[in-house]
């Protein structure tokens, strides 16, 4: 019950409440160390001990579920901006980009998600590359030996208490939807064509037989 | 913007209502234009004039649906299959935009089967131009 005594204070938070004030612990929004308020309020009387309750003094606030999202989203916008804009961000993405030759590119890299935690500390961009193998290793590399430099440019960009740190994940969903849409897409113009192949011939006992030979790892298709 | 490019006269025939372009291209230029909220695809010939163009909204996507890469995806979808009728083979994709749209429009196209020449990024880019809008905040 000591800490009725103090008066509430404010203390800086993180997650952008500018001035969060201390409300004793029935507020359900933040978890809040009892600590905290030794520094800042009156005197300590001479017969309490506090050593014993110091844990950690790291202040910890859960941001709001709606602002994580639009969080979210402003960082994915800074992010394809700064993918587009940025020369130093192209230049590792893409090393030939600084020869010039008028924008043909070999890999197309872009951020297709951004996942931020919910006390806005942690940032997990899913990047996706389009284009080969070496492209795509290429690509992520230069990400990610350049991630200390984003989180400084999106630090100066956008107006956060505290700047995120950004990890760069691949992003391989698109890639499997493309392969199943296509091996799909095969599968249905082997059908539509054993179809018509089986109303002019009239025998449509044919079609059963050739399921088995559609082998799913062939129906990726490389065009060239 | 328009290229002063001389009919052939059909007109002299005395036909009302525009006549549909028989010309069969074999190479083309895709435009994405890859927002946030949308997608658009467009199909020109080599010289710019358009010949076929789709849209995420006009795929039956509304809103928020627009952005994401599946209305993309169908968007290319529905261009290829009416340009694939006039024989197009060869393509050569611009981009221009961020937004997902980019990356699944590409794969789109890979698909289907037309040949990617070149891909090229031609987002407008001032050379510090008109002011920009002011900064969101979030």
């Amino acid at each position: 019950m000591t800490y009725l005594l103090y008066p509430p204070l404010i203390l800086p938070c993180p997650c952008g409440w500018r001035n969060h004030i201390l409300a004793p612990p029935s507020s359900t929004a933040t978890t809040m160390n009892p600590v905290q308020r030794r520094g800042l309020s009156g005197s300590v009387q001479p017969g309490q001990d506090f050593v014993g309750r110091s844990r950690s003094r790291s202040v910890r606030c859960m941001a709001n579920p709606r602002r994580v999202k639009m969080v979210a989203k402003q960082i994915q916008r800074e992010l394809s901006d700064m993918l587009l804009t940025d020369k130093v961000l192209q230049f590792a993405v893409l090393p030939e980009a600084s020869l010039g030759a008028d924008r043909y590119l070999s890999s197309l890299t872009t951020i297709s998600d951004v996942e931020v935690s919910s006390d806005l500390q942690v940032v997990k961009v899913y990047v996706s590359v389009f284009g080969d193998e070496r492209g795509k290793e290429v690509a992520m590399a230069g990400l990610k030996s350049k991630a200390k430099y984003v989180r400084s440019v999106l630090g100066r960009r956008m107006k956060l208490r505290l700047t995120p740190e950004i990890r760069f994940i691949e992003d391989e969903s698109f890639e499997r939807g493309s392969r199943v849409i296509a091996i799909l897409d095969k599968i249905k113009n082997e059908k539509s064509l054993e179809n018509q192949n089986g109303e002019l011939s009239d025998s449509s006992a044919h079609d059963d037989d050739n399921w088995d030979d559609v082998d799913p790892d062939e129906g990726i298709i490389y065009v060239d | 913007m328009a290229k002063p490019i001389p009919k052939i006269g059909s007109r002299k025939n005395g036909r009302i209502g525009s006549r549909k372009h028989a010309r069969k291209i074999p190479k083309g230029v895709i435009h994405v234009q890859a927002s946030f909220n949308n997608t658009i695809v467009t199909v020109t010939d080599v010289r710019g004039r358009v010949i076929s163009w789709s849209s995420a909204g006009t795929c039956g996507f509304k809103g928020t649906r627009r952005g994401t890469p599946f209305a993309a995806q169908t968007a290319a979808g529905n261009v290829i299959r009416t340009v694939a009728n006039q024989g197009m083979q060869r393509a050569e994709v611009m981009i221009k935009g961020p937004g997902l749209g980019r990356d699944a429009v590409l794969r789109a196209i890979r698909r289907s089967g037309i040949l990617l020449n070149f891909i090229r990024d031609v987002t407008p880019m001032p050379h510090n131009g008109c002011r920009s809008p002011k900064k969101r905040r979030v």
